[in-house]
C-alpha cells in the first residue's frame, strides 16, 4: 500500500485525484491510501437526482459545492470538521467486501478508544449513531472505497443543506437514507485535534509504512483539468441525473400555475402548465419554450424571456417564474 | 446463436441491484469485454462487461430498475 498525501480541501480536485489514479495514472503498487477533507460540500451518489436530494437554495446562499461521486449510495454533507479516505484497489473482486477497508479504520478508532461498530448498511456506529458512511465503485479494474468520517461537523448546516423542500418529484434514482449522526470528537476520552487525529489514523491505518507517492506538478495540471472538465461540470452535476417528473405550483393575484415537467438528462423533455389563470395567449408558447431547456434556472429564464410573454397573462409576474419552475 | 444476459450476483446477501445505467443500445454491436451496464447495490457501483461479442438484440429493463440477481436482462445475438 503507498499513501498519496493530498492537502487539497477542494473536493472537485480531490474526486479528480481518484478518478486520475484509476484511469490514467495507475501506480505500480496493489493498493493506494488517501486521506483528506473538503471545504463544505454536497457530495450525491452516482445515480442520485441532485435536485431531489439537496436543498438548493441553502447550498447556493451559502457557497457550499454540490458534486457526484463516481461511488453508489446516497448524499452526505462534508466540511473542514470531517475526513475522508480511499483506498484505491487494483482488481475488482468477485464479491462485495467492505469489511477489508473499514476494519483498518476500526482498528485506528480503537487506540483512541472509540467503540466504533458496523451496521447493515455498512456504515459505522457509535451507540448506534452513524458517525462513518461508505460506498465503492469498480471502474476500469480497479476497486475505489469511499468512506466518510464525521469528527466534527457543523450538524446544524448539515441539516439545512439535506432538508429538501416538499415538491413532488417522481423519478427512479437511488434514494439516500436518513440516519442519526454523532461526531467522532464527542467520543473521545482526552481532546485530540483534528490534525492530530488525522496523523494518528493514516499512520495506523499506513501500519508504520512511510512508502509515499508524491504528486508531480504535471500530476496536478492533470487533475486540475479533469476536475474542471469533469467534476465541476453542470453535465456531470446535474444532467446525469436519471430521468424524473417534477410537479412545482406558483400562486399569482392573477391565479395558479402549476408546471409539471419531465426531465431526462438534466433536459425538460416534456411540459405541461394547469392552472386558473387568464391570458391573451396560448400557454403552449411558454411550455414549447420551455421544452429542450436545461433544468436550470438561467437556462429557464432566458427561455420565459425569449418566448415574449410578459403581459400575455394577466396578473402573473412573469419574472418569478423561473424560481417557481427550478 | 443466442445468449442471455443476465444480473449478477456481487455478494452473497444480494437478492437485487439496480439497473443504473445502459452503455449500450439495442442494435449495437457488442464486443467480449465492453461494458454493457452499470448496476447499483448496497452502495456499490459496478461495470457488467459482455462475456460474448454479438449484437444486442433485445433489452427488458430500464434505467432505474430493481431487478432480482439471475433475472434476465437482455439478449445477445453471437451469430
Amino acid at each position: 500500500m503507498i499513501y498519496v498525501e493530498n492537502n487539497s480541501t477542494d473536493p472537485f480536485y480531490n474526486f479528480a485525484l481518484e478518478y486520475y489514479l484509476i484511469t490514467e495514472k495507475q501506480l505500480p503498487e496493489d493498493q493506494v491510501f488517501i486521506f483528506w477533507r473538503t471545504e463544505p460540500t454536497l457530495m450525491i451518489g452516482k445515480y442520485q437526482n441532485t435536485i431531489e436530494e439537496i436543498n438548493e437554495h441553502v447550498a447556493k446562499e451559502n457557497g457550499i459545492n454540490v458534486v457526484r461521486r463516481i461511488t453508489g449510495g446516497g448524499t452526505i454533507y462534508t466540511d473542514m470538521g470531517g475526513w475522508q479516505f480511499s483506498f484505491i484497489t487494483k482488481g475488482v473482486g468477485e464479491s462485495i467486501d467492505f469489511n477489508k477497508y473499514i476494519g483498518p479504520v476500526i482498528d485506528g478508532l480503537k487506540k483512541l478508544d472509540v467503540p466504533a461498530e458496523f451496521n447493515s448498511r455498512n456504515d459505522l456506529v457509535i451507540h448506534g449513531k452513524k458517525f462513518s458512511g461508505n460506498a465503492q465503485c469498480m471502474l476500469n479494474g480497479y476497486t475505489l472505497h469511499h468512506g466518510s468520517l464525521l469528527f466534527n461537523t457543523d450538524f446544524e448546516q448539515m441539516v439545512k443543506c439535506l432538508t429538501v423542500d416538499d415538491y413532488k418529484i417522481i423519478s427512479k434514482g437511488i434514494k439516500s437514507v436518513k440516519e442519526r449522526v454523532t461526531n467522532i470528537s464527542d467520543h473521545l476520552n482526552r481532546p485530540v485535534n483534528t490534525d492530530t487525529f488525522r496523523k494518528l489514523m493514516v499512520d495506523s491505518i499506513m501500519q508504520g509504512s512511510h512508502k509515499e507517492y508524491n504528486l508531480t506538478l504535471a500530476d496536478q495540471d492533470r487533475i486540475k483539468t479533469i476536475a474542471k472538465e469533469k467534476f465541476e461540470s453542470w453535465e456531470w452535476n446535474y444532467g446525469t441525473s436519471p430521468k424524473f417528473n417534477i410537479t412545482r405550483t406558483g400562486r399569482f393575484d392573477g391565479g395558479k400555475m402549476e408546471f409539471k415537467l419531465d426531465v431526462n438528462k438534466g433536459k425538460i423533455t416534456d411540459c405541461h402548465i394547469y392552472g386558473d389563470f387568464f391570458g391573451t395567449m396560448d400557454i403552449s408558447v411558454l411550455s414549447d419554450a420551455l421544452i429542450g431547456t436545461n433544468y436550470e434556472k438561467e437556462s429557464i429564464k432566458k427561455a420565459i424571456e425569449q418566448c415574449n410573454i410578459k403581459h400575455g397573462f394577466y396578473n402573473i409576474n412573469m419574472d418569478e417564474l423561473a424560481d417557481i419552475i427550478c | 446463436m443466442k445468449k442471455n444476459i443476465q444480473m449478477p450476483k456481487l455478494s452473497e446477501q444480494m437478492e437485487t441491484a439496480v439497473l443504473a445505467a445502459w452503455n449500450k443500445e439495442t442494435g449495437d454491436m457488442v464486443k467480449k469485454g465492453d461494458v454493457l451496464f452499470e448496476i447499483e447495490t448496497e452502495k456499490v457501483v459496478s461495470e457488467v462487461e459482455s462475456m460474448e461479442s454479438g449484437v444486442l438484440e433485445e433489452i427488458f429493463f430500464e434505467a432505474g430498475d430493481e431487478i432480482k440477481a439471475d433475472e434476465i436482462i437482455a439478449v445477445i445475438n453471437c451469430d
